[in-house]
């Protein structure tokens, strides 16, 4: 068994809330625990709508909040004895965050390619102006893109699927083992997602990176996840081996899920509940 | 009830020949986006029409055309577009303010995306359905509350709604009193813009098929226009692809799915996920045109694998068979299939 590139034991987090005549504790995360191998690299999806504590989740991932009970250990290391800035700069080149927006990930003043420059000069200890370019150019292929588009240009100037896969690129400059994505495609147009859900999958194949994919699309998430956990308030209903849950989900609320996705009605897909052209009541 | 054939009554609503550009002049330098250029289609009555394309494919200048909300630097620079219910205008942009007034919400409603745009904040709901509806409805306070009382509870909604501010309500929640709101006067018309992209999975398929039911009873015809085809083919009746600024393809849900004819349609309909299929999907290459200066002939030629020498220097026309359009010299003229 090959040692874990990340593990989480019983992790909660509550937010406490107080009024004047009660103090009361609101779970976001429950008891979750999952544990992810250093080799082979693979991706691992967590399912959820809004409210379902896997944003919550990901910031404890991310070391950007504490968990109120439990473990997150990244190679072992448990996140809440990281101390000083080596070590958190150390953690923080191993693991990258892939935001929803991603015209939120840019400083809309500054052009991307200056932007990446300076993220490879502080994370990936690059030095001198070539072997700054070389790497931009390096993570921006990995991605399909390359340093000539973007050159020069500013976050607006691209569509919604390519600044997300320039974030991606920006994430691949300090060689992380981990990328944590939450909600990656979900503002992007919907016929753009696929190609960068397939960058996820060339990270994986080809540079042998880990991935959590977080999101509520469960198509997406059967086309590429290894394993997955779907998160409903706060705690985790089912899991396992991606294609087997989604196959065959047995929790109501997974049932729920996959009856959601949307597919057009003369598909024979057996895997799928039929779709009428009645109305659901 | 869903058309069988084109419309051959009176289509509830028809488009022809649409041109909508943006003209900027700034510093001596003028640029025209050419955001809708040359559109034509046609809405029956009691059909749901959907309309598909990326962010930049013009559709939301388009749906701004015809809801009559065209302001400089938008124009209409030529073409039509006819409502039944307005026989004598070529566009709501052309009729008197008092024209409008009659017809906003008694003939033609919208829904939004992120209903936060329609609903006052500072509003209860209840204050939202008397400054909406009242006035067309031509009930008394008490009988008017009834009816917005069972049309809440049509949309499954609790009366206790009408006392909340928007803000007290969840997305979905919000997303119903926007529904409600726009089809408590029965309209012939309803637009929606990406009405349910901000909702959870579980919800947005609630929300659809809610609309779809309340269309159905009260026969009103529906332009819905998104970028998610899953969502067009769980709803829509017929469907129109849209891209660079031009209609590309259009016919019944069905036959665009199962016979995609257009390279970027066959591109839309192959690259939706679904659960059950293992095939890798491929994204398309490339990235959709500056519509400022778009490619000449078919727009689509610089990331078509069938492009040949006459798409970049002529237009395609639309050519037809069984309903199904498509422009396109590759895979138009005879509906065959090269591969």
């Amino acid at each position: 068994m090959s040692t874990a590139l990340l593990e989480l034991t019983h992790v909660s987090k509550a937010y406490g809330r107080s009024g004047l005549f009660a103090r009361r504790r609101v779970p976001a995360v429950r008891d979750v625990s999952f544990r992810i191998d250093a080799e082979p690299a693979s991706i691992f999806t967590i399912i959820g709508e809004s409210g379902s504590g896997k944003s919550t989740l990901a910031r404890m991932i991310l070391n950007i909040t504490q968990p109120t009970s439990g473990t997150v250990r990244f190679r072992r290391r448990d996140l809440s004895t990281l101390r000083g800035h080596g070590a958190r700069l150390d953690f923080m080149r191993e693991v990258q965050p892939i935001f929803q927006n991603p015209f939120e990930a840019f400083n809309p003043l500054k052009r991307l390619d200056h932007y990446l420059f300076s993220t490879a000069l502080r994370l990936a200890a690059a030095a001198g102006r070539e072997d700054v370019e070389r790497r931009a150019d390096e993570a921006l292929r990995s991605v399909g893109l390359s340093l000539a588009e973007v050159k020069g240009r500013f976050p607006h100037e691209l569509s919604g699927g390519q600044l997300q896969r320039a974030a991606i690129a920006r994430a691949l400059l300090s060689k992380p083992s981990l990328i944590v994505a939450d909600e990656p495609v979900s503002m992007v147009d919907a016929s753009l997602r696929m190609s960068i859900v397939n960058v996820f999958r060339h990270l994986r194949d080809d540079l042998s990176i880990s991935i959590i994919y977080i999101t509520h699309d469960l198509a997406t998430a059967y086309t590429i996840s290894d394993r997955l956990i779907i998160m409903q308030r706060g705690e985790v209903v089912e899991g396992g081996e991606a294609r087997a849950v989604l196959d065959h989900p047995r929790h109501p609320y997974s049932q729920r899920l996959k009856a959601a996705v949307l597919a057009p009605q003369t598909d024979a897909d057996p895997s799928q509940p039929p779709c009428t052209t009645e109305p659901v009541r | 009830m869903s058309v069988d054939t084109e419309p051959a009554a009176t289509p509830a609503l028809s488009v022809e020949r649409l041109k909508a550009y943006y003209r900027t002049s700034h510093f001596g330098v003028s640029r025209e986006v050419r955001a809708v250029d040359d559109v034509s289609f046609a809405i029956g009555k009691d059909e749901i029409y959907g309309l598909a394309g990326e962010s930049s494919s013009g559709k939301t200048t388009l749906i701004k055309a015809i809801a009559g909300l065209v302001r400089p630097p938008l124009r209409i620079e030529d073409g039509s577009i006819r409502f039944a219910f307005l026989p004598g205008r070529r566009g709501l942009h052309l009729a008197s303010p008092s024209e409008v007034q009659r017809v906003r919400w008694r003939h033609l409603s919208y829904i939004m995306q992120g209903s936060m745009s329609v609903l006052n904040p500072l509003r209860r709901v209840r204050d939202m359905f008397v400054d909406f509806a009242f006035d067309h409805m031509g009930l008394g306070r008490g009988a008017f509350a009834r009816v917005v009382e069972a049309h809440l509870a049509r949309v499954r909604l609790e009366p206790s709604v009408l006392k909340a501010y928007p803000h007290e309500l969840s997305g979905g929640m919000r997303q119903r009193v926007t529904i409600a709101l726009a089809t408590i006067c029965k309209p012939d018309f309803i637009i929606a813009d990406e009405p349910t992209t901000a909702l959870d999975v579980i919800v947005q398929k609630d929300v659809l098929d809610m609309l779809r039911e309340i269309q159905r009873e009260i026969s009103s015809s529906m332009l819905f226009v998104t970028h998610d085809m899953g969502v067009h083919a769980h709803l829509t009746d017929r469907l129109g692809i849209m891209y660079a600024g031009r209609l590309v393809e259009d016919g019944r849900t069905v036959d665009i799915f199962a016979r995609p004819r257009h390279p970027y349609t066959r591109h839309l309909v192959a690259s939706l996920p679904r659960i059950g299929e293992d095939r890798i999907r491929q994204g398309l290459e490339g990235n959709p045109p500056n519509l400022a200066d778009p490619p000449s002939g078919c727009r689509f030629h610089p990331r078509c694998a069938l492009a040949m020498d006459i798409c970049r220097r002529e237009v395609p026309p639309m050519t037809q068979q069984n309903g199904h359009r498509v422009a396109c010299f590759a895979t138009g003229a005879t509906g065959e299939q090269p591969q």
